[in-house]
């Protein structure tokens, strides 16, 4: 009961600041639209590049997500109301997660196949690209909640959020890139989707406990 | 911080007192500050503060500004931590009992600005596992004088009504403990009667509360326990 009245608190903020759903997919729209500009080239070497740009597109546009799970809740002081609930922290912030996710992740997961259309990224990688990021996007989401909780704080904390969790997320970028890239050229990606799967487990498990640390800490 | 991080109660789960003797039967929950100190920035903020609240009490903790009076009220309420002392409920280092019993209201309200007062109290009571109907909500934030209020966003409100708004709160979760830090401020001369009534009832259907409070003459006639925080000087004991 705890778990979904906190999960629909965040979704419902969420959903009525309209901008925080739309920034991420208006941002990667804005970006994708300047690598044919840039790059001069013809539909082939785009389409040599998709996989790396969707899924880079798809980590940034997260990225600028991350700073306000716990900063809003901070300073507004909703965050003493769960935390003083007797609610367990971690499952508290599985809940914020989950709703970070629905809000942040299920779209960037939707509208992946426009960006990968726009790169000409070959049709039946579509699937794949699809698949990789409905299981890396929970991942930025969790770690996102490390970073943000540990900085909740501290004012334009942004850039250190992302120096902090960056380095964490290479190796996502890597398996997820890479997934999509071995479809393209019809290879098998079921290596990089296993190690993918993986890292997902190992997020679930320890991020919450994370956060929840650095959540003390601030709190001190 | 070392021996310090023991006696705070966040990390406190539930830790068995061998000290306390088990014969000790209470019949009304009892709190428990022993030589408490608080510190920020890394500089100790007031001399050891001991206080004993039982349900029926109310204390105030006064103090110049800067003198930790917030600081001591987060600690108490599990927000923050004490350095130094004790921290007993019921006679154990039992957090989770704490948190059952007790609803602090700091100076940051928690309201969420766009959420609407009824789906704000509804998250609180939810959030606090207690089951609440809209008719309960309606009339509290009748009393609140917030009547007609229910569906406006609470970052339109006044920061009078946002105040009331979260006191609203304490009537429907009906913890026994309340900590109140500064709850007069921003209140208008009808707001501050109302918010006495209800701390005055409180205190004696059983209730405890803890204030701090400046001004309020009534609000200190009827406090059984009075605590002036002293400012703490390096080198002084």
């Amino acid at each position: 009961m705890q778990f979904w009245a906190l999960f629909k608190r965040d979704v419902l903020v969420a959903w009525r600041r309209k901008a925080n759903v739309y920034q991420p997919l208006v941002f990667q729209l804005l970006v994708v639209t300047m690598f044919p500009l840039g790059l001069g080239a013809g539909a082939q070497t785009l389409s040599k590049i998709a996989p790396a740009v969707v899924w880079i597109l798809a980590l940034l546009s997260t990225l600028i997500t991350l700073e306000n799970i716990f900063k809003d809740d901070f300073e507004d002081g909703s965050l003493g109301v769960y935390v003083l609930s007797g609610m367990s922290l971690p499952l508290a912030i599985l809940s914020k997660t989950t709703a970070h996710w629905c809000t942040t992740g299920i779209p960037v997961i939707l509208f992946a196949p426009v960006i990968a259309m726009l790169l000409h990224l070959p049709e039946h990688a579509y699937g794949i690209l699809m698949l990789s990021l409905a299981i890396a996007t929970p991942i930025f989401s969790l770690l996102g909640t490390v970073g943000s909780a540990l900085i909740m704080n501290i004012k334009n904390g942004g850039m250190l959020l992302s120096v902090l969790i960056m380095p964490l997320l290479a190796p996502v970028l890597i398996f997820g890139a890479g997934a999509v890239l071995e479809t393209a050229l019809s290879n098998s990606a079921s290596t990089h989707l296993l190690l993918l799967s993986g890292s997902l487990v190992l997020s679930l498990t320890l991020a919450p406990l994370a956060a929840a640390a650095a959540i003390r800490i601030n709190l001190e | 911080m070392g021996s310090g991080l023991l006696s705070m109660p966040f990390f406190i789960k539930s830790k068995p007192q061998s000290s306390s003797p088990k014969s000790i039967l209470l019949t009304t929950p009892s709190l428990q500050i022993i030589n408490a100190q608080c510190q920020r920035s890394g500089e100790s903020l007031f001399t050891p503060t001991s206080l004993q609240l039982n349900a029926g009490e109310l204390a105030v903790i006064a103090g110049p500004n800067g003198s930790g009076k917030t600081t001591l009220m987060e600690a108490v309420a599990g927000l923050g931590l004490f350095t130094q002392g004790e921290f007993l409920f019921n006679n154990r280092q039992s957090h989770e009992e704490w948190l059952e019993h007790s609803h602090y209201l700091g100076h940051k309200l928690g309201n969420k600005g766009n959420l609407s007062c009824e789906e704000n109290l509804r998250f609180i009571c939810h959030i606090n596992q207690v089951q609440v109907s809209t008719d309960e909500i309606e009339s509290v934030l009748e009393q609140a004088g917030l009547g007609g209020y229910d569906y406006h966003f609470a970052s339109d409100l006044s920061a009078g009504q946002k105040k009331r708004l979260a006191l609203g709160r304490l009537l429907l979760l009906k913890k026994t403990y309340w900590l109140l830090d500064e709850p007069f401020v921003n209140l208008d001369q009808a707001g501050c009667d109302w918010l006495y009534q209800i701390i005055k009832n409180h205190v004696k259907q059983g209730g405890a509360v803890i204030i701090t409070a400046h001004d309020q003459k009534k609000i200190h006639e009827l406090a059984q326990h009075y605590i002036t925080l002293q400012p703490f000087v390096e080198g002084v004991e």
